[in-house]
């Protein structure tokens, strides 16, 4: 149960970690704007395919942080306690 | 683990780990004890407070000291590797952060022209919140309707009555508890303190609150009662698995010859 728990906050930490890193290059036009790390993407006319990789990996990364706890803090306790259930309701 | 075992570290041939295959008479659970401990919360707090136990066992077993030396862990390797790693961590956290997202260093403040929205550094906002308890100002009948003091002078004086009673719950609670689940009240009245301190913070900047301000004033006294009795009633339940002596042990004075 709590290696559950610590993969999840793993994946919430790590994957939060690198969200943030590159919604601040991406979606942050100033630190001191009322919209940071959710403003509208802008990418410059000067973006490199860098940038659209970078910009595919924050979408990637944001989805994989709330799914991926998500899995391991609902997803697979849930599925072990109804297979319990289950169990014991076979018996 | 209990008080006849440490006396035995008189004798010679006694464990002085309390290590032994078989528990005292007074340390063996009964069958009400097991029941109790079997399932949830309890359970996990009874293997929690089991495996400390255990570890420590074991450390003393490996270790050259005699109980009676050994009254906490040593600062090498223990203390100084778990801080090394936490230094280490924060250190790289701190280069990480400035490395990948450095903030610009905006425009100098303007000194002749004030601000829209007007507020204490954060750590004063419970502060600010209590100055604004005006609708707690009660309007006397007998002075015809009238309150007794202005609403200004009620927040400073509510601030002196917070205040005064953080300053004496030091002098009410002089137990020797190391833990919340020794001492569930106390620990919820510190909880409940808490959350009133950030009840009262948000409050205090009421008028960019989001919702009606009405209710978060209720809300701000409210919540503090709510989430002290949820505390109380968590540690109330871990009571049931939590091993008194294991705590006290490391923190025990070493007794006068």
């Amino acid at each position: 149960m709590a290696d559950e728990f610590v993969k999840g906050l793993g994946i919430f930490t790590g994957g939060g970690l690198a969200w943030m890193v590159l919604a601040g290059w991406y979606r942050t036009p100033s630190f001191e704007s009322s919209q940071q790390l959710v403003a509208p993407i802008s990418i410059g006319d000067s973006a490199t395919m860098f940038d659209s990789l970078g910009v595919l990996l924050m979408d990637a990364l944001f989805w994989f942080t709330v799914i991926g706890a998500l899995t391991f803090w609902v997803g697979i306790p849930l599925i072990r306690q109804a297979r319990e259930a289950i169990e014991e309701r076979a018996q | 683990m209990t008080d006849e075992t440490t006396s035995d570290t008189e004798t010679d041939d006694a464990r002085t780990d309390g290590s032994g295959i078989v528990a005292p008479d007074d340390e063996t659970p009964t069958w009400h004890e097991r029941k109790k401990r079997a399932q949830g919360l309890s359970r996990l707090t009874y293997e929690y407070f089991e495996r400390a136990r255990r570890e420590d066992q074991d450390l003393r077993q490996e270790s050259d000291y005699v109980e009676r030396d050994v009254l906490a862990f040593p600062t090498w390797p223990h203390e100084v590797i778990r801080n090394l790693a936490i230094a280490s961590f924060f250190v790289g956290m701190l280069l990480f952060l400035s490395a990948t997202l450095p903030p610009h260093i905006g425009d100098p403040a303007n000194p002749s022209s004030t601000p829209a929205i007007i507020l204490p550094d954060w750590y004063l906002y419970w502060s600010f919140g209590l100055l604004k308890l005006g609708p707690l100002n009660p309007e006397l009948s007998i002075l015809g309707g009238q309150k007794l003091m202005a609403d200004r002078t009620y927040g400073v004086l509510a601030n002196l009555v917070v205040v005064g009673i953080v300053a004496i719950v030091p002098f009410l609670n002089k137990g020797s508890a190391r833990r919340p689940v020794e001492q569930p009240f106390w620990a919820a009245v510190g909880v409940g303190g808490v959350i009133f301190a950030f009840t009262i913070s948000v409050y205090s900047a009421k008028n960019l609150l989001p919702m009606n301000v009405d209710l978060a004033f209720d809300l701000a006294f409210l919540l503090p009662i709510v989430g002290g009795f949820i505390t109380w009633a968590v540690l109330k339940t871990m009571r049931e698995g939590y091993m008194y002596d294991l705590n006290r042990r490391y923190y025990r004075l070493r007794p006068p010859k």
